[in-house]
């Protein structure tokens, strides 16, 4: 499986594909989507091109979210999201409204995720100050920096196998406002790294304090890091837990029935697993709201494999 | 109205589905003129034919002793190397998706065409419903794809005469290239396809292809499951091996996406007008049906490119169909791209009618392939002069 459709809203805007020539209408409730599409990069068109046209469009300082396509090369695996984010950090001018960023919202039939080539996106934090939206999809050559950021709500690294340096990088940051984290640490055949020891700064040592959402998603380590959760402080602050797309299978299930502090969560989500009815159905038992959808069967523990990967 | 006689495989739901449509319409069921028949000297269309038939040809695919007879009549002119003797080819085992030797069952297709040709010359006045000429040119990927080039049809550029991975990688990285699809020349439908994509370091397979290893032989089989290589010699074996088949080389298009999966469109044409229309959707780069991708909404897709787009997109379908003037009908698979402002002819297929209960006007392909024979004035379209 993978990502086949476009987000229709960002950061609870509508989303408009962007074109060349067309004026901004209501720039504050639009989620301005960039793109080279296949045509625009056989005619040789550049991403920092358009984008240069879309920030002279009249009422371009309403505009609060933006979301990176494919960029030129995107589709050929030739090229990362470094021009791009470059162009966007220095209109920080004219876009001083920017509250909601997407780099490198890619379907799978323009480049597979593990086939997006990111970049050093880390200076788009210091670049908008009032950022609350932060979304990156690909791990390929992805560093987000260790920012200090106190208006950053929502960070989500999308990745079928995300580096751990990545996941330190989000440890060592120092995000007060953060309430939805949700990285996809994705599988080892295409560059994840993260062990559970790797996550346990962000369970058990109170780096954000206002973290409502942790999700950890896409994982094949899906079962140590809930029995990790299971025990860790963090699972007081959550309102919901996030564990799809992964390898979730009975044993970290139990753990989860089994910890203490589960009825505080509001919603659980691990759809996309390889739980047993039996098990599925103790977890639906829980005073939690659920979403178990998705099962997914394997003859042994080889045979389990993550939503997103290749 | 006339009597049909079709040429099929007897056991095929294609037969049924063509006389449920012929009893429908009030028609003498069609009599049948076995490939395994024809191809073994058991019978001859002229002993089958009378004046005023029309004669349809149907696939000869799904029957395991056609497909021996057809690589057996190939024998005398395959080539060398990938080659199968007639005595091997009559004697071959029955294997589940084993691909054998598809150039060599494509020349016994053509010599079993050109035999049907000269047989149909010998019988009293009729009509034929595929040109069967054509049809040989619709079971070449690369003849074809240079016919609709020629004829200003939209399709993906295409890397010709790949001989081997190195071969291809070369040539790929000359063109500047990320992503294609290498196809068995020969292959029908999703038989033998790779969705090849490589940054010049990295390079990944997405196929139905297995591979399998036997007494140091490597054998190929079709499999419904698709399967993504890796590893770069892994790669390189299984595309080296499908170039001793013959491949076709074309640009990966990205395809339009709708409701969470991305699709491409069969469109059937016949009396040379785009008529009925599916969307297969799919997950993966793969759309063909029997992959056992589902169907999606057309009027959805219709709408998204705005009544202009999918008219000239429509348009399109008709011209590839109008290369082949022979033939009353084509399935013309179309690839929409995400910006749903362009769109490029991938195949098209002799026998690509076979859409049960899709309809057109309340009529399905075969219905509405009859009806079509009925209004043609002899000497017309889909007539061989006789």
């Amino acid at each position: 499986m993978a990502i086949y459709e476009h987000l229709q809203h960002f950061d609870g805007k509508p989303v408009v594909d962007w074109e060349l020539g067309t004026p901004l209408t209501g720039p504050g409730e639009t989620a301005y989507r960039i793109s080279i599409s296949w045509e625009e990069h056989e005619a040789k068109s550049q991403w920092t091109d358009k984008f240069a046209q879309f920030l002279t469009e009249p009422g371009v300082e309403e505009v609060t979210a933006l979301i990176v396509g494919p960029w030129e090369g995107a589709m050929e695996s030739d090229g990362s999201s470094e021009a791009a984010t470059e162009a966007i950090v220095a209109a920080r001018e004219q876009l001083p409204n920017l509250k909601a960023v997407f780099v490198g919202e890619i379907l799978a039939e323009e480049a597979e995720i593990s086939w997006i080539q990111q970049s050093d996106l880390s200076a788009l934090f210091n670049a908008y100050p009032l950022l609350e939206t932060f979304y990156a999809r690909g791990g390929n050559g992805l560093h987000l920096g260790s920012p200090t950021h106190d208006h950053l709500k929502t960070l989500v690294v999308q990745s079928g196998g995300l580096d751990v340096e990545v996941v330190r990088e989000v440890a060592g940051a120092s995000l007060s406002a953060l309430e939805h984290l949700e990285l996809w640490l994705g599988t080892e055949n295409y560059g994840a790294t993260t062990t559970v020891d790797d996550v346990l700064p962000i369970l058990n040592d109170n780096l954000f304090p206002s973290l409502k959402y942790l999700g950890l998603c896409d994982s094949e380590i899906a079962d140590a890091i809930a029995a990790a959760i299971a025990t860790a402080p963090i699972l007081d602050q959550l309102e919901v837990l996030d564990l799809s797309l992964g390898t979730l299978s009975d044993e970290g299930a139990l753990a989860l029935i089994a910890a203490p502090s589960i009825g505080k969560l509001r919603s659980l989500d691990i759809h996309h697993h390889y739980v047993s009815p039996e098990v599925v159905d103790q977890l639906l038992a829980l005073p939690v709201s659920v979403d178990a959808t998705s099962p997914e069967s394997a003859a042994d523990e080889d045979d389990r494999y993550v939503a997103v990967s290749e | 109205m006339c009597s049909y006689v079709i040429v099929g495989n007897p056991d095929s739901n294609r037969i049924d589905f063509f006389q449920q449509a012929l009893e429908r319409l009030e028609y003498p069921p069609a009599r049948i003129a076995a490939w395994a028949d024809l191809l073994e000297g058991r019978t001859c269309l002229p002993k089958i034919v009378q004046a005023g038939d029309c004669v349809r040809i149907e696939s000869p695919g799904r029957d395991f002793d056609v497909e021996r007879l057809l690589l057996a009549a190939g024998a005398a002119e395959a080539p060398s190397g990938e080659r199968l003797s007639e005595v091997e080819a009559r004697n071959l085992l029955f294997e589940r998706g084993r691909i054998w030797v598809p150039y060599q069952w494509y020349l016994g297709l053509r010599l079993a065409l050109r035999q049907i040709e000269d047989q149909l010359a010998e019988c009293e006045p009729h009509r034929l419903t595929n040109g069967l000429a054509e049809i040989g040119v619709m079971f070449d990927k690369a003849q074809t794809h240079a016919r609709l080039c020629a004829a200003g049809v939209p399709v993906p550029e295409s890397l010709p005469d790949v001989r081997s991975y190195g071969d291809l990688t070369e040539k790929l990285r000359k063109a500047g290239w990320g992503r294609v699809f290498v196809k068995l020349s020969h292959g029908s439908s999703a038989s033998g396809v790779v969705a090849l994509r490589t940054d010049g370091r990295r390079t990944q397979a997405t196929t139905t292809v297995e591979m399998a290893r036997s007494n140091g032989e490597l054998r190929l089989y079709n499999s419904r499951r698709l399967k993504v290589y890796e590893d770069a010699s892994e790669i390189a074996e299984l595309i080296d091996a499908l170039c001793r088949h013959g491949v076709h080389v074309e640009r990966w298009l990205p395809k339009a996406a709708l409701n969470g999966a991305s699709f491409d469109l069969r469109v059937v044409t016949i009396g040379g007008r785009a008529r009925h229309t599916v969307v297969r959707q799919s997950r993966s780069p793969m759309t063909n049906l029997h992959l056992l991708n589902t169907r999606g909404d057309v009027e959805a897709v219709r709408a998204r490119m705005g009544a202009a787009a999918w008219a000239q997109a429509m348009e399109s379908c008709e011209r590839a169909a109008k290369c082949f003037p022979n033939s009353l009908h084509a399935g013309v698979d179309l690839c929409i791209t995400p910006s749903f402002r362009s769109w490029a002819v991938l195949e098209v297929n002799a026998f690509g009618d076979l859409l049960p209960r899709v309809l057109h006007d309340g009529m399905d392909t075969y219905e509405a392939e009859i009806r079509c024979v009925e209004r043609e004035k002899p000497g017309e379209l889909c007539i061989l002069p006789n």
